[in-house]
């Protein structure tokens, strides 16, 4: 008799989910999918909006990461406006989008992810969570929080607002930088250099422990794909796209955002309102790839800063080609904080930083643009054709999580087949086959409406429809 | 980027876009305005209250949450005491109650503020939309008389508790 098991919705995610894994009549997983089980509708509620809306309006969909939006956004009208924008311009909206990579990562890492690296996958679910990372590691804890009130007063700082700021414009941002802000965050840069030396340390010295979870958190070939700079450093707000496969050979190079579409196609699964990107010369499925974190790692030859660049060094020391196990983004992660901080002190030394001209301005001068950014979980796109009143007639948006879906479907499946055997489960397998989606942090729907600690129910289920065993915590 | 500490630290919550839950970040403005000439006071609205606030209550001498709750009657304002906790589902990432960020300010930075008070006013609705409902608007005036109450008396020099 055939079993369903589900875990609705999983936790410690940004949105709301649910696995199901389908067992056979031995009780061995046969399938496994990751649902993601809500509709938003930006793209169709966008038609007919001027085009210069379409920035604030489109950081609504993302409490976690609306910066990436606005940027993303914010090129995409650019290209409808043929502008090229200020250097100072271009460097604040990339000091804004390195802040809010440090505190998603920061997010990641310290809040969702910790509680089962540092306390273990099985230990109590009641404790599992960020108090008892503080309870158990104060000091890590503590650092967990300052990153993340790091990155989120820098967005305060230059956006005057920590969540949807409407600083960054079509042309541009709406303000300079004052020097008193700039002084204040060059202050702060000690503190945050501390901290993720600090949490680098701990990482490094519980990784090897989890052996087992490396070995089946989604750890198979796949291709990747990221920005890059021409310099092949790593890149998050300008630069063009590139793809390897799962050997490290570039498969494609140099996609600017008026490319995207021409090389990546979306495709639809019965089971999941997100769509399943994939590089259209390779077709679907086999044309999946990653993105986020670990496919910047895996892409780019160097970070660009001295700090990250040795522990890059030490993170391409992992495998000899790409690093396959999603079990890395962690690891991944915490390096590009590293380089995020190192790089906002960089950009605030530039001797243009205080310089008042940030805005250009134009109308409409061509019907369609896209621009594309690197989010915190991976690639972003966003494509917009006009009117000749500048009126949004279609959208598109392509983000990380419909990049990464395909992955986390296999590593899903991957994991449920080392984890549940004979149909029975326990709570630390379901914890661990949870832990798999939470090393891509996917961002599911990321407005910022959940209240409270969602609840876990899972329930396995037998062809008849019949309930056989129930787990809730 | 640490602040200095507040004699008074005043965290609202709510979505301005949600009908009632925004009375929250209204009354903060209306207190942001009120208390303009008090240095030691800071007004911090928040759409959520996350774990980042900790220190911040931590350096606090008193702190007066504001929130609106769908368990009250529309428009009934309460003024309790908040003690640390920590709620039987552990703790979220997105969202924290004022009792649990009290136990962060405790386990993160060994510290407590000498008073926390939590305002509630019930809220009628929280649908979509940026007007309160009728029993809400109704009971904004006594909400400000309590705010003011709470922060000039009893957390000023005069410990006794505000009444309702």
């Amino acid at each position: 008799m055939s079993q369903t098991i589900t875990i609705d919705p999983v936790t410690r995610l940004e949105g709301h989910g649910k696995i199901t894994i389908q067992l056979n009549d031995l009780g061995e997983v046969a399938d496994a999918h990751f649902h993601v089980t809500q509709v938003r509708g930006f793209e169709r509620f966008s038609e007919g909006r001027p085009f210069y809306e379409m920035p604030s309006l489109m950081a609504r969909i993302c409490g976690i990461c609306p910066v990436s939006h606005l940027i993303a956004s914010a090129k995409a009208c650019e290209a409808i406006m043929s502008v090229r924008i200020p250097h100072t311009a271009a460097q604040l909206r990339r000091m804004l989008n390195l802040a809010q990579m440090v505190q998603s990562h920061a997010l990641s890492f310290f809040y969702l992810a910790s509680p089962d690296l540092l306390l273990g996958m099985e230990s109590d679910p009641k404790a599992r969570n960020v108090l008892g990372v503080v309870a158990a590691k104060p000091e890590l804890g503590r650092a967990g929080v300052a990153l993340r009130r790091f990155g989120q007063h820098i967005i305060e700082l230059l956006g005057n607002k920590r969540i949807h700021p409407g600083w960054v414009v079509p042309g541009g941002v709406t303000e300079p930088l004052a020097p008193a802000k700039r002084d204040e965050i060059l202050a702060a840069l000690p503190e945050a250099y501390a901290n993720i030396a600090l949490a680098l340390a701990a990482y490094k010295q519980i990784a090897d422990s989890f052996k087992p979870e490396i070995d089946v958190f989604a750890n198979f070939p796949s291709n990747y794909m990221s920005l890059i700079n021409e310099d092949e450093s790593i890149e998050f707000t300008d630069g063009a796209l590139r793809m390897i496969d799962p050997q490290g050979k570039i498969l494609d190079d140099g996609i600017t955002a008026d490319k995207f579409s021409e090389s990546i196609g979306e495709a639809v699964e019965n089971y999941s309102y997100t769509k399943f990107a994939y590089y259209k010369p390779l077709g679907y499925p086999d044309g999946s790839y990653r993105v986020g974190p670990l496919a910047r790692l895996n892409i780019v030859k160097s970070m660009g800063t001295p700090l990250a660049e040795k522990e890059l060094a030490e993170f391409k020391q992992l495998a000899k080609g790409p690093v396959e196990s999603s079990f890395h983004y962690h690891h991944a992660r915490l390096i590009e904080i590293l380089y995020g901080i190192e790089m906002i002190e960089r950009i605030l030394t530039d001797p243009l930083i205080l310089d008042k001209h940030v805005r250009a301005t134009a109308g409409v001068n061509r019907l369609e643009g896209a621009g594309q950014a690197e989010a915190p979980r991976g690639t972003l796109m966003h494509n917009y054709k006009v009117d000749e009143n500048g009126l949004i007639t279609w959208a598109n948006l392509v983000i990380a999580t419909g990049q990464n879906n395909n992955a986390m479907n296999k590593g899903v499946l991957q994991a449920a087949k080392a984890y549940v055997k004979d149909g029975k489960f326990t709570e630390g397998t379901l914890n661990r086959i949870e832990a798999v989606i939470r090393t891509f942090d996917p961002c599911l729907s990321c407005s910022t409406h959940a209240m409270g600690q969602m609840p876990l129910a899972v329930t396995l289920v037998n062809a008849d429809g019949e309930v056989v065993d129930r787990l809730i915590r | 980027m640490t602040q200095n500490t507040a004699r008074c630290l005043i965290l609202a919550c709510g979505n301005t876009l949600r009908s009632d839950d925004g009375v929250g970040p209204w009354l903060a403005e209306w207190a942001e305005k009120r208390f303009a000439s008090e240095a030691d006071v800071r007004v911090v609205p928040r759409q959520q209250w996350t774990p980042e606030l900790a220190e911040e209550i931590a350096r606090a001498e008193s702190v007066l949450f504001i929130d609106c709750s769908v368990d009250s009657a529309p428009g009934s304002v309460s003024l309790v005491p908040v003690e640390p906790a920590v709620g039987t589902q552990g703790l979220a990432t997105h969202h924290q109650g004022a009792p649990e960020l009290l136990t962060l300010a405790r386990e993160l930075y060994n510290s407590l503020p000498r008073n926390a008070i939590l305002l509630t006013i019930g809220a009628g609705s929280t649908e979509l939309g940026e007007l309160f409902s009728d029993a809400v608007s109704a009971s904004v005036p006594d909400a400000c008389r309590l705010i003011e109450e709470t922060v000039l008396i009893h957390f000023g020099n005069n410990p006794s508790f505000p009444g309702v």
